[in-house]
């Protein structure tokens, strides 16, 4: 036999014992090595990561708060900007300044800012994204640049605090019920279907209008991090069933193997046996779901947040979700009211919010696919 | 099993789920404060009595029967919606008392207060379940038009691309595919309304104009775009339209737009209500057609790859055929087993598309009692929208159980 089989997987050394699931895990990366887009996909979402990291890391993401949070002074009213923060002062053309280091600004040209690299006066630095302002009437805007910098870390704790969480519920869950099988299996079974007929969406809304009404602030948090948090746990709820059932049906196979049947005869406890032989040979599933859920999550929130419910602390939450809905919101606002002069489309903020989000989620769906076509040997051919 | 023995099994099997999901809602209710509670079942009592007992008046005063909007007798009125509601007796009578009033279609009463009585004048103290009827057809009209293109289009494309595996047309399913994972229900609305307008319309003083064949001056303003039916904004809806239609979308006999429009005659009302729904039904079926197209390319490559595929093909019958009617045919149980599990996310995206297009379904209704902006949230509907989309889900899982088993007689007989 001459023809090497193209996709054949990297023999181990002979003589050399690898743990059989590092084996695994080289065997994995080899089949995804292969697909482009996947890689791809890898590539994007370890760039957004390190954004993050960039941004929680550096102090640009306070500035960007400082455009968040700045608060029309013009009337001389207290700033709304928690400790930290600072606020500008602004005050619209033709008035009096209200105090030292105000800034004038021309009515309506503030809000539509196009993408330059020099510096507006109310901002801390260039705007290479252009600005965005909900309301044409508001005196300050969203730096988008420094905006999109500070919510992808927000983007991404949001997304894989729900996702991780959930599906360590749902691997547990699963992982139990499959294995003992009879009436526990049918009882969780059966609520797992119970979650699964509410639509996520719904869910969340009703779980977080109710608790932010009866519990305003919970473990000694502030109100807006008690509401993040019971965002969070609301979107959880939501997301463990999903894996609870995938996991479920690989497990019912996984456990009539003879690996288990040997563990049984070998008088391993059932928590050993699940713990150490059923999670992990189920795993792998779980891992794909998990690389689709997390482009899902800043999707659902932008919906939450397009929809008009009050899930983040103000209304400019740098997140991406959240400010892409905000942006549309504010084209569709532009297009009814446009006038002729100056009426330019402020494609700018849709346009690059948009774009984070989109290929925040598909760059997700790559790797899950590339993924699923590694781990499944049936896909591979 | 004959079907109907099975239609009543799998429909007897499914009463759990509907309780538990009334279960899941009246947890929540429940945790309410007793005001709010009160609220979202009865309405205000009144204009300005908020919901609480008053320690000074005795306790003859005003006796009157106990009906809502009764303020001669606030006291009396609290007594009467607690004991009603079971709230002064253990959570397991509550429950009872809930789950009674959830199959008995009590679901409480709308919000005076809220942003949704604000926005729509006439739900005032209405019942949520009338409500929920009024803009019930409207949403099934646009569930039904969205379902017939996402099989329209997904399970011929799905065939497609699994017979042309890895070639241009297998690539850009797949791309689709992606997309419609990617990109957000309500930015893809947005986009193509807007992009829409642009395209189509043009520059006035004021306004995007929309070219309107029936607007007296053939152009009609940005918003002419949103909504179920043409707007009054560009002519006078009183004098055209007959009554029925005067702006109260309840006051129409069927409830189904196109249907009443056909009732009285008005035919180029009815398909002008068929083309404002096309917009909103891609968008809707998109996100389906992508889970969709995924699923069925996949069981087409498995199907084609079983020995009766290859029988077929060796006896000569042509590859269209052979496709259409020996592979297509067995990679439809995925196609149903698929929607049926993607139907919740299918129901779930009704809310944006509605309020995006400002069509007049249940989806709209619940997006406005959602927002706080000009009164409070209204518990009584958005608890009522969540019942009756589980319902809907819970009904279509049935009848994607029963035509799996009508597709599939192993499922029924064995």
């Amino acid at each position: 036999m001459t023809e090497i089989e193209p996709t054949a997987a990297p023999s181990v050394p002979v003589g050399k014992r690898v743990n059989p699931r590092i084996a695994q895990w080289k065997r994995t990366w080899y089949f995804l090595r292969g697909n482009t887009l996947a890689l791809i996909g890898l590539g994007i979402i370890l760039l957004i990561v390190i954004v993050a990291l960039y941004a929680t890391t550096t102090n640009v993401s306070w500035n960007a708060m400082t455009e968040i949070c700045g608060t029309n002074q013009v009337d001389g009213g207290p700033s709304t900007c928690g400790p930290g923060f600072i606020s500008i002062c602004t005050y619209p053309a033709g008035s009096s300044p209200p105090g030292p280091g105000c800034y004038q600004t021309p009515a309506n040209e503030l809000s539509e800012i196009a993408p330059t690299w020099s510096t507006h006066p109310l901002s801390s630095g260039p705007l290479p994204l252009g600005s965005l302002t909900i309301n044409p009437d508001e005196q300050y805007f969203f730096n988008t640049y420094d905006g999109l910098l500070r919510g992808s870390d927000w983007s991404l704790i949001i997304s894989v605090s729900v996702v991780a969480t959930g599906a360590f519920l749902g691997l547990m869950v699963g992982a139990v019920s499959g294995y003992l099988g009879g009436s526990i299996d049918e009882g969780i079974m059966r609520l797992v279907d119970i979650f699964l007929s509410i639509p996520q969406v719904l869910f969340v809304i009703i779980f977080v209008a109710v608790i932010t009404q009866v519990h305003p602030t919970i473990l000694g948090l502030s109100p807006s991090a008690s509401a993040m948090l019971e965002l969070i746990i609301a979107f959880i709820i939501t997301w463990w069933p999903f894996y609870a059932r995938v996991v479920r049906g690989q497990v019912l196979v996984v456990r009539e193997q003879k690996y288990v049947e040997a563990a049984q005869a070998s008088g391993a406890s059932r928590g050993r046996i699940v713990l150490r032989h059923i999670v992990p040979n189920s795993v792998y599933p779980v891992f794909i779901q998990m690389s689709l859920d997390v482009g899902t999550v800043p999707l659902f929130l932008g919906i939450l947040v397009y929809l008009g419910f009050r899930i983040f602390p103000s209304p400019y939450f740098p997140e991406w979700g959240s400010v892409t809905a905000l942006s549309v919101v504010k084209l569709q606002l532009f297009l009814e009211t446009c006038q002729v002069s100056g009426c330019v489309i402020p494609w700018w903020q849709l346009f690059f919010p948009g774009l984070a989000l989109f290929l925040y989620a598909i760059s997700v769906n790559f790797l899950s696919d590339g993924l699923r076509d590694a781990l499944d040997p049936r896909l591979r051919r | 099993m004959r079907m109907w023995v099975f239609i009543v099994r799998r429909s007897v099997l499914l009463i759990p789920v509907v309780v538990g999901v009334m279960t899941i809602t009246f947890a929540l209710v429940s945790a309410l404060p007793v005001e709010q509670q009160l609220i979202a079942h009865y309405g205000q009592p009144g204009p300005h009595d908020p919901w609480i007992y008053d320690p000074t008046l005795s306790p003859g005063q005003g006796d009157c029967p106990p009906a809502p909007n009764n303020q001669s007798c606030p006291n009396k009125f609290y007594e009467y919606a607690i004991n009603a509601l079971g709230l002064n007796k253990p959570i397991p009578l509550q429950w009872g008392v809930y789950i009674y009033n959830s199959l008995t279609f009590q679901w409480g009463t709308v919000n005076n207060h809220s942003t949704v009585a604000d926005e729509f004048a006439d739900l005032k103290d209405e019942p949520v379940t009338t409500v929920l009827s009024w803009y019930l057809p409207y949403t099934l009209e646009l569930a039904g038009l969205s379902l017939a293109i996402i099989l329209a289009i997904a399970i011929p494309l799905g065939n497609l691309s699994a017979v042309n595996r890895n070639r241009p047309v297998d690539q850009a399913a797949r791309v689709l595919s992606f997309s419609g994972f990617a990109m957000p229900t309500f930015l893809l609305a947005s986009l193509l309304l807007m992009g829409t307008v642009i395209a189509v319309g043009s520059l006035s003083a004021t306004h995007y104009l929309v070219k309107s064949p029936w607007c007296p001056s053939g152009e009609a303003a940005f918003t002419e775009f949103f909504g179920s039916w043409p707007s009054g904004s560009c002519f006078n809806v009183q004098a055209i339209y007959p009554t029925w239609m005067g702006g109260a979308v309840h006051s129409s006999p069927t409830g189904f737009p196109t249907i009443d429009a056909l009732i009285h005659g008005q035919y180029w009302l009815s398909l002008d209500t068929l083309i404002r729904m096309i917009l909103p039904a891609i968008t809707i079926a998109f996100g389906s057609i992508a889970v969709l197209l995924r699923f069925v390319r996949n069981s087409m490559l498995e199907v084609m790859n079983l020995d009766f595929v290859r029988t077929a093909r060796a006896e000569g019958i042509p590859q269209k055929t052979v496709v259409r009617r020996h592979a297509g045919r067995n990679s439809l149980n995925v196609t149903i087993t698929v929607l049926g599990l993607t139907f919740a996310f299918f129901i779930g995206g009704f809310p944006v598309i509605e309020y995006v297009f400002g069509l007049n379904g249940v989806g709209l209704i619940l997006a406005y009692s959602i927002q706080q902006s000009q009164g409070s949230v209204d518990f009584g509907l958005i608890f009522g929208t969540t019942l009756l989309f589980t319902f809907i889900i819970v009904l279509a899982n049935i009848i994607v159980d029963v035509l799996y088993a009508y597709l599939d007689p192993r499922v029924r007989l064995g």
